[in-house]
């Protein structure tokens, strides 16, 4: 089953199409001001699909959808958004649990069935929907478990975060669609055979990413001796011009590179502050105990990025069987979102659509937490998909070993 | 993330302007008193325009130079088209061309990694300043180039634009 490029975009602007339509249905009637951010389609492992989600409190509207479509989707709002949405319907008053619990439905029905019939009138088909369930958890569990009816480990999931101005609130809408139904109603949107990726192999550089994250992880121990895990591995694509919401604008210190071959690209390794401060002293051979970040500290991140960015292309070039080269890392100290901007800019010379790909590491040792994101150029991703046999996959990890 | 502390719907600031949002490849315009804010320029260009006589004031945060250089159906994306959609936005909104002077802020060089010619954020700036000057409007304020990220907060009422950068103390162009 091949995918183009093209019908990713289109689905993605229709999740956020969708998204939009049910915010202003949510504006409309509590007269708060709300914003779409960003949408974007994720490929990622089935048990990763919340964890952007704090460990909190939320609420939620919980639908099925069956037809042409299938699958489930949720509105998701931590417990005080839903307090904010029930004192803009009743103004003045107090809110009890009972209200809050009404409101988030009621909104939530209005909103998701908006979100719902958008995509049935763009596919020109009927997307049949479920009464919507008041659903309330702690951080990820507030999204749907699968009952398990496919074997898949990696699923498709839409993300919209949706920002209100001027209230300290967030929420989102998920929508997990079946990967079986999703994965055929987008080959049939694929009209250019010849631009198109077969859905599996998305799925393989996946893995390759998570093997090479898995090395940059190995790496880090070996210079630190702090010993981390590779968290979570995906694969997103989003317009170019939402690339850079992708890191925030805290600050952050870490490398880019430039990697060219196929794939060309560009590699980021970002820490936070506070997790530079700490893995660059764990590098050093005295104590520094400095709050801030001073040249030294600098220094031991451009060290430490260099063999995270070498650790993760071999593990990529392993897979593809070409070799990778990059340029020597550029030390960067900005907001996450102004590192990201120029490359973005750069990829989106040639295309408008783009894909990222994101792993994270962490350690529960101290407080420690890197991201690396690749943003490689669409027209060589696709070649080197092209390339790639299916099963070269599980040769990684025999390779990465024989060569460290 | 922003973080929510409760307090923000008991003490309703009747009296702080409105914060719009300008995210990137997007303007917005403000005829009130609002503050339009964009974060997170690279290489983008930031482009202030104010007429202080009508009091419009408009903030496109634009990504590449040239809408000619490739197929892209946002305008507020490129520099040239991104500043002529603004100029045109704030004139529907009552403003004067003639009255409208220009700042602009951004345009980095961070992590440019062309081999050859200039990189995009110069080409942003040069961009930029060429379409404000075919439409005759004044650059009275600039903070270009450079290394570093920026962000800005535009002022409807008075036309000051502040600059803030990650290592740096905020300028008031």
């Amino acid at each position: 089953m091949k995918v183009d490029i093209q019908s990713l975009g289109t689905f993605n602007e229709l999740a956020h199409e969708g998204a939009e339509q049910a915010t202003r249905s949510m504006c409309q009637m509590t007269g708060l001001d709300a914003v779409v951010d960003v949408t974007k389609i994720t490929l990622v492992g089935r048990e990763d699909v919340g964890e952007q989600l704090a460990s909190g409190e939320y609420v939620g509207v919980q639908f099925d959808f069956e037809g042409e479509l299938a699958g489930e989707t949720v509105l998701v709002l931590d417990r005080a958004g839903s307090e904010t949405i029930a004192e803009s319907l009743v103004p003045g008053g107090d809110v009890d649990e009972t209200m809050a619990r009404s409101s988030v439905e009621e909104i939530g029905n209005i909103m998701m069935s908006g979100f719902i019939d958008g995509w049935a009138d763009y596919l020109e088909t009927t997307i049949e929907h479920s009464p919507p369930t008041y659903v309330e958890a702690m951080g990820e569990e507030i999204l749907p478990r699968s009952d398990g009816d496919d074997e898949r480990d990696q699923v498709f999931v839409f993300k919209s975060e949706i920002e209100w101005v001027g209230e300290s609130v967030e929420f989102y809408i998920y929508m997990l669609p079946e990967y079986d139904s999703l994965t055929s109603l987008m080959a049939s949107h694929t009209d250019a055979e010849r631009d198109a990726i077969p859905v599996d192999k998305l799925e393989v550089f996946n893995e390759m990413t998570r093997d090479g994250t898995k090395q940059a992880a190995q790496n880090v121990e070996m210079m630190t001796g702090i010993r981390t895990e590779a968290e979570v591995t995906r694969l997103s694509f989003a317009p170019i011009e939402d690339v850079p919401k992708q890191v925030g604008t805290d600050t952050y210190v870490g490398t880019v590179v430039e990697f060219t071959g196929v794939p060309s690209g560009f590699l980021l390794v970002l820490f936070d502050e506070a997790s530079a401060v700490h893995i660059a002293e764990a590098m050093m051979p005295v104590e520094m105990d400095a709050d801030e970040l001073t040249e030294q500290h600098e220094n031991a991140i451009e060290e430490l990025g260099n063999i995270m960015t070498s650790g993760f292309v071999d593990g990529w070039a392993n897979v593809l069987q070409t070799s990778v080269e990059h340029t020597p890392p550029r030390l960067v100290h900005d907001m996450g979102q102004a590192i990201v901007d120029p490359l973005a800019a750069q990829v989106g010379q040639h295309q408008e659509h783009a894909f990222i790909v994101d792993s994270e590491m962490r350690t529960d040792d101290i407080a420690f937490g890197a991201e690396i994101h690749a943003l490689p150029n669409e027209t060589e991703l696709r070649q080197a998909l092209d390339e790639l046999l299916v099963d070269r996959a599980d040769q990684t990890e025999a390779d990465v070993e024989q060569i460290f | 993330m922003k973080v929510y502390d409760g307090t923000t719907t008991e003490s309703p600031e009747t009296t702080a302007p409105e914060r719009v949002k300008v995210g990137i490849a997007e303007y917005e315009v403000s005829s009130d008193d609002a503050v339009l804010t964009t974060s997170g320029l690279g290489s983008c260009l930031g482009v202030a325009i104010h007429d202080p006589a009508a009091s419009v004031a408009g903030l496109v945060h634009v990504m590449l130079p040239s809408r000619d250089e490739m197929e892209g159906s946002n305008d507020a994306k490129f520099a040239d088209s991104g500043i002529r959609e603004l100029v045109a936005a704030m004139e529907r909104a009552g403003a004067d061309r003639d009255a409208m002077t220009a700042k602009i802020a951004g345009g980095s060089d961070m992590l440019d990694f062309s081999q050859n010619g200039s990189g995009i954020g110069v080409r942003n700036v040069e961009v930029g300043r060429r379409v404000l000057s075919e439409h005759d409007i004044p650059v009275v304020g600039e903070d270009v180039g450079g290394e570093h990220g920026r962000s800005l907060r535009l002022e409807t009422t008075t036309g000051d634009l502040v600059v803030k950068s990650a290592n740096r103390d905020p300028i008031t162009l």
